[in-house]
């Protein structure tokens, strides 16, 4: 198993990144994100936490040997969890590869939460664990490696093509709130 | 909007998307716990679950729910 970590904070405070999260695709820096569905959704009226369990299809993006050697499909499916506890002002997604996990799972976590120390930021952090199956015991170790680095890619054009989101919905929330205080 | 896995639900989805995202900025962040797009997301839901069963990923997604279940037993569902 390989690890991968990572901490960053957008300025932007936790409303607006927690709801431009819904909105993060399409945008062009992720084209490998073909597909979002929303599977079920719920929110516990007690604790006020809102629970999402959605469906994302992604192009595959693996290193063409290794998807020769195991025949899988270019297309994927993910597992998404996420818990948005909206009085902690914390996201935590969790998503877990459905198809080949039985050859490599990949086990991603995300939180997005609002700085303690100041409310206009939120602090990002990623983790997952990459771990090869049995069927590729002899290789393992190697594909784990390339699929640490490519998670690594990945991840940071992810962040850039959210923080080019997290800009467009800032315009966009400034301009519905002069809108509404124009007309107030 | 991101397309939904069915070309034909892309529409459901749009209008429950939309639905979503003004509930979620101007309910829910201010504290309401009510949920108001329930009609579409049922739509919308009983499109997507078509295009799973055809595809067959909802054997994948029961062995995946078996491990971490959807926690919504008790909570007001969809």
């Amino acid at each position: 198993m390989k690890l991968f970590q990572f901490v960053h904070q957008y300025n932007y405070p936790w409303s607006q990144v927690s709801a431009a999260n819904w909105q993060k695709y399409p945008n062009e820096k992720c084209p490998h994100v073909l597909h979002v569905d929303v599977l079920n959704r719920a929110v516990d009226p007690v604790t006020g936490v809102l629970t999402t369990e959605r469906l994302i299809a992604v192009q595959q993006n693996a290193p063409a040997i290794i998807m020769k050697l195991i025949g899988g499909s270019s297309t994927q499916f993910v597992r998404e969890i996420s818990v948005i506890d909206p009085r902690q002002k914390k996201l935590t997604m969790k998503s877990i590869n459905l198809t080949m996990s039985h050859l490599i799972s990949c086990e991603e976590t995300v939180t997005y939460q609002e700085d303690p120390t100041d409310a206009s930021r939120t602090v990002f952090t990623q983790s997952a664990a990459i771990t090869a199956g049995s069927t590729l015991s002899r290789m393992a170790n190697y594909i784990e490696d390339v699929s640490v680095k490519r998670f690594q890619q990945n991840a940071a054009v992810g962040r850039q093509g959210f923080q080019m989101v997290l800009e467009r919905f800032a315009v966009m929330a400034e301009g519905s709130t002069s809108a509404s205080s124009d007309t107030a | 909007m991101s397309s939904s896995i069915g070309a034909n639900c892309t529409e459901l989805k749009a209008r429950y998307d939309s639905c979503f995202n003004k509930w979620y900025s101007e309910k829910f962040l201010k504290g309401s716990t009510e949920t108001e797009c329930e009609d579409l997301l049922k739509e919308y839901k009983a499109c997507v679950m078509t295009i799973i069963k055809e595809k067959q990923i909802d054997k994948l997604l029961a062995e995946a729910r078996k491990e971490s279940p959807f926690p919504s037993s008790s909570s007001t569902s969809s």
